[in-house]
């Protein structure tokens, strides 16, 4: 049943658009949206469990592209239903005027659209189609606030967006030349059979590679990072930092770089080499920032940094640990972002400079934190720790010790400069009182709590995920 | 039914050690000496038996298994004799003490240990005893005062030590032997033979206080309470020690005059007697002059049992015997003299002999036999020992005649100072202790002289049977002793005190009777680094380790600079310039962007 994933929310883009008044009375559109996203989640997550596969798709022919549903697919549509929900949650307590609401249910249903479809469909340009989808449906959803600092932060994205998608299409065309089609299976048989041209497709790769990283954010593409996620209302940074950049950038790569293409030294090793000077860079660059939302997207380019230096290794063990800090990277950074929410919505600022002492006044918002923070560093048992356990025992089993130690090392640079976020925000002396003492809103606690509730589930029960969503991973990867 | 007395021996000081923390402060000394009476009788009743008695323990050929026969059934009545003297003096020397309760307490005790380690016949056995009475010999030190702790430390690092070497040396030879039991080892000196036997050495000689593990002795003398003395550096660890070096040698391993360890033991005692008595001469302290003899005799102990020849051997058991009798009559003179005129520095005291008259004899009579005096008891064992030392080589009896001569010179020098001369007006008010301190003097001295003019009463009866068949054909008693010898020996006494009376008359007053030996040219360095503890191992080892622990230090604070000021400032530097090349123009991030691209097709198509 893929089909579904990508008709449910397009009907329901369609209803929206309606001309009638009362579906457009917000009461009515948030229950719509969010109980879309859940239903999402619900079915993603008992996909591996066997239920519903084996049922015809009835809407296969409308598509002319091919859907398949596999493993790695259901864990980022319940990735992608996890974090837009939240992500409406926020909105919904963060946005009340009517025609905000509906330009943003709008947009997100679009985005949501796109990022479905890309990690359901198997051929290379229809994927970078609606790759550029999703983005300009998040472009505009940065740039809504329409301050000095949404517009310079969109237009950076846009600018090296475009960058990226000139190196995706070249690249894209150079497959069209070799193969003479754009599916996957047929570049997979390329790449297997060694009877195209190789340095086309080695050309493809490199340049499809470049856009790729640019996407993903990590260093040294990274520019638009910082400035994106900062710039963005809270309820966007969420969506973006969590899954956007995630799916269009780190889903495709894991998908395209360890299903489809085939790893040869060169690229593991510029794999390697991005995946680590990204961890260490950032997390040096976040030590001294002082702007909540700075900090933690420079973090998170640098667990972008740990994905694709998992990749880099190039075994199933590696590409499972890549895949499982994919998720748990979305659910605590979803949850910092969350975090950040509250606190711009309670005092008006995210400058770490400006707030102190908040652990007393804010006690879900700080407690929370520190879960999310404590699993970024990989503390155990919170699923953090597990998914980077996995990834450096993989990097030691696949021989590059060098790496794994560097890795290590670079979490306890993690642990320090979220140590300092902490001590400045929630503890200290009391810096600026709350503009008006607003009590804090449903639904961010909510998120809070749920994204927390996750984390420390995920990582209790971390044995049950690995078994139940995670190893059978191992069957798609080459 | 008469094995159960071996189980109480131990089981009844120890319940009444227990019980007396619990007593209240007056009842608990009473308590005590019963308590002691108790367990002297029942030595006594059960000296000369054969018992043994096993049940399991802790598994692994451990054992639970006691052996009373003859060596052992001696040392438990003479340890026992001198618990009951003990506790019947402290019963008035210690009155008004505040720390009665925790002595008795350890006393019975150690009595319990001591009993227990005697007994055991499996390695463990004597190992779990052995190593408890390092806690109540810390005990007791401890009571003493405020610098008793470090004392006690000392005492409890260097015996400790040692008894690591007992341990090591107990798995060697449980390992070597295939068994635990004590009775069934009968090992050679091989390679790791050898090993086993100093190791077990080792623990037994440091127990009896020799040369190099004795400096807690003299510091114990100044510092913890002066029964203490008596009971333990006296008495009870050089029975323990001298009883554990007479197993080794005689039954355990199989010693030979022949042996390179023989010359070792001998060379060990020779040094012992000889070192710790030129410390002893020097001293201006009672008590602590006494200390330096209880580590000096130590090495005729030795000696006589390293010769490995029956005389020798008896010599170095009835030498321990003798010295217990007399050493710890010794202290207890040094404890009246304590009590009466509240000092034991010799330069404070004098003219003790007409106001204590009492003392002055017994003190008279066991200084005569410490010094080897006949016919009291130390002319006997020392004879003997001399005899085996010049069977085995005129310079092991040089060194134990020259420490002999030394030892009469210190006591003249002690008893001149202390009981002679004139009354010092810091003790004028001194007068004769109690009775109850009186009568353990008296019972002393009275038993030096009985064992040295009927010698063949301690000879026969303990001596003898304890070396079996090694004794037969031999006759220790007073008539056999090598004549030549024995005139050598009144010869350097009669030498020792025209010594003491020309000096003394030279350099103004007993005290002073030693005072050129203390300054001779080469001597005096060396007095002058022994009194800087220079040559106190255990001291020079706690300077060492306290410059290595500084200089770690110094490398733990360096490290500490790396985590706490260098990597924190280089990571924020890092972070700084980082932070600097991001502008926020977009060009510049294109610009990355694009080089980077470039780089990876580079290294992409290299």
């Amino acid at each position: 049943m893929p089909s579904l994933f990508v008709l449910t929310p397009f009907l329901l883009l369609v209803v929206v658009n309606l001309p009638f008044k009362f579906l457009r009375k917000q009461i009515a559109l948030w229950p719509a949206v969010g109980g879309m996203l859940v239903a999402q989640v619900v079915f993603s997550t008992f996909y591996p469990l066997n239920i519903g596969r084996g049922i015809a798709d009835p809407f296969e022919q409308f598509f002319m592209f091919g859907l398949s549903l596999d493993s790695l697919s259901s864990i980022m549509l319940l990735i992608i239903g996890i974090v837009a929900f939240v992500s409406v949650l926020v909105a919904s307590s963060m946005i009340s005027e009517e025609r905000q609401v509906f330009h943003f249910l709008n947009l997100i249903l679009i985005s949501v659209i796109g990022m479905n479809t890309t990690v359901l469909i198997s051929d290379i340009f229809s994927l970078y189609v609606f790759v550029e989808i999703t983005a300009l449906a998040v472009f505009v959803l940065i740039a809504m606030e329409k301050g000095k600092f949404a517009i310079e932060g969109t237009f950076k994205y846009l600018i090296l967006s475009a960058v990226a998608s000139v190196f995706m299409l070249t690249a894209i065309a150079f497959f069209l030349m070799a193969v003479g089609s754009t599916s996957f299976a047929a570049i997979k048989d390329a790449f297997a059979s060694n009877s195209s041209d190789a340095f086309l497709l080695k050309l493809g790769t490199g340049l499809f590679l470049c856009g790729l990283l640019i996407k993903c954010g990590v260093v040294p593409f990274h520019g638009w990072v910082p400035d994106a996620y900062s710039a963005a209302p809270a309820s966007v940074s969420v969506l973006l930092a969590g899954v956007v950049t995630k799916v269009s950038g780190v889903y495709v790569l894991l998908r395209l770089f360890g299903t489809v293409f085939i790893l040869n030294a060169a690229l593991q090793n510029t794999l390697l080499l991005v995946g680590i000077i990204s961890i260490c860079f950032a997390a040096f660059a976040s030590l001294t920032q002082t702007d909540f939302k700075r900090m933690l997207a420079y973090s998170s380019i640098s667990q972008v940094g740990y994905i694709v230096l998992a990749l880099g290794a190039a075994t199933p063990l590696a590409f499972v640990g890549a895949v499982f800090h994919f998720f748990n990277h979305a659910i605590f950074k979803s949850l910092l972002f969350v975090n950040a929410a509250s606190l711009e919505k309670r005092l008006g600022t995210t400058d770490m400079d400006k707030i102190g002492g908040m652990g007393s006044k804010m006690k879900v918002t700080s407690a929370t934190s520190l879960i999310g923070l404590l699993s970024t560093a990989g503390i155990p048992p919170l699923s953090g720790f597990w998914s980077k356990l996995i990834i450096i025992i993989a990097l030691f089993s696949a021989g590059r010790p060098v790496y794994a130690v560097i890795a290590l090392l670079a979490s306890a640079l993690t642990l320090a400069y979220f140590l300092s976020l902490e001590r400045k925000v929630f503890f200290g002396k009391v810096v600026a009182s709350p503009a008006a003492e607003t009590k804090a809103s449903f639904g961010i606690t909510f998120s809070e709590v749920l994204l927390a509730a996750i984390t420390v589930a995920a990582g209790l029960g971390f044995a049950f995920i690995l078994n139940t969503w995670l190893l059978p991973l191992k069957e798609i990867v080459h | 039914m008469t094995e159960n007395i071996l189980i109480a021996m131990i089981v009844i000081p120890l319940i009444a050690g227990l019980l007396s923390l619990l007593l209240p402060k007056k009842g608990c000394g009473v308590f005590a000496l019963l308590a002691a009476a108790v367990n002297f009788i029942l030595a006594v009743s059960i000296f000369n038996k054969e018992l043994n008695l096993t049940f399991p323990w802790a598994g692994f050929g451990m054992a639970f298994s006691l052996r009373l026969y003859q060596f052992s059934g001696f040392i438990m009545l003479a340890a026992a004799f001198f618990g009951l003297l003990i506790s019947l003096y402290s019963l008035s020397f210690l009155k008004d003490k505040d720390y009665r309760r925790q002595f008795y307490a350890y006393l019975l005790i150690s009595l319990s240990f001591v009993n227990g380690a005697v007994l055991a016949n499996n390695l463990v056995v004597l190992l779990f005893f052995w190593e408890g009475l390092l806690v109540t010999l810390f005990g007791l030190i401890v009571i003493g005062g405020k610098q008793s702790f470090r004392t006690a430390t000392k005492a409890l690092v260097i015996v400790g030590l040692s008894d690591l070497c007992m341990m090591a040396g107990i798995a060697l030879t449980g390992y070597l032997a295939g068994t635990l039991v004590i009775s069934d080892i009968h090992l050679g000196l091989g390679s790791l033979g050898g090993l086993a036997f100093i190791l077990m050495a080792i623990g037994a000689v440091s127990k009896a206080g020799a040369i190099p593990f004795h400096t807690w002795i003299p510091d114990a003398a100044v510092d913890a309470p002066l029964p203490f003395m008596a009971l333990f550096p006296a008495t009870l660890e050089k029975l323990l020690g001298i009883y554990l070096l007479a197993r080794i040698t005689l039954d355990m391993f199989k010693l030979d005059a022949g042996s390179p360890l023989s010359i070792v033991l001998m060379i060990l005692g020779a040094i012992t007697i000889l070192i710790a008595v030129m410390m002893a001469l020097v001293q201006k302290d009672y008590k602590k002059l006494l200390s330096y003899h209880a580590i000096s005799q130590v090495g005729y102990m030795i000696l006589g049992i390293g010769t490995c020849l029956p005389a020798g051997i008896a010599g170095g058991i009835f030498h321990m015997l003798n010295h217990a009798m007399y050493k710890c009559g010794l202290f207890l003179t040094g404890g009246a003299v304590e009590k009466s005129t509240g000092t034991t520095n010799l330069e404070n005291l004098g003219g003790l002999r007409a106001k204590m008259p009492v003392t002055f004899i017994c003190f008279f009579i066991t200084a005569a036999s410490i010094s080897g005096v006949p016919p009291f008891n130390g002319f006997f064992s020392k004879e003997l020992v001399y005899d085996a030392a010049m069977q085995r080589g005129w310079i092991f009896y040089l060194a134990a005649i020259l420490g002999s001569f030394f030892t009469a010179a210190s006591f003249l020098k002690l008893g001149h100072a202390a009981y002679f001369g004139k009354s010092r007006k810091e003790n004028k008010d001194a007068k004769e202790v109690s009775v109850f301190m009186l009568i353990p003097m008296i019972t002393l001295a009275a038993v030096c002289v009985i064992f040295g003019v009927f010698n063949y009463l301690p000879i026969n009866n303990f001596i003898k049977p304890i070396l079996g068949a090694r004794a037969e054909g031999h006759n220790f008693t007073g008539s056999s002793v090598n004549m030549t010898l024995g005139i050598i020996t009144v010869l350097v006494l009669l030498g020792a005190i025209i010594h003491h009376l020309m000096a003394a008359k030279i350099m103004g007053g007993g005290i002073k009777a030693a005072e050129h030996i203390h300054h001779a040219p080469v001597l005096s360095v060396v007095y002058r680094w022994a009194e800087k503890k220079y040559l106190d191992p255990y001291e020079v080892g706690v300077k060492f380790v306290k410059i290595i622990s500084k200089l770690l230090w110094r490398i733990d604070r360096g490290i500490d600079w790396i985590y706490e000021s260098l990597t924190p400032s280089a990571a924020l530097f890092v972070s700084r310039t980082i932070r600097r090349m991001h502008t926020g123009y977009y060009a510049v991030y294109i610009a990355w962007s694009l080089v980077g691209a470039l780089l990876i097709m580079l290294f992409i198509f290299r």
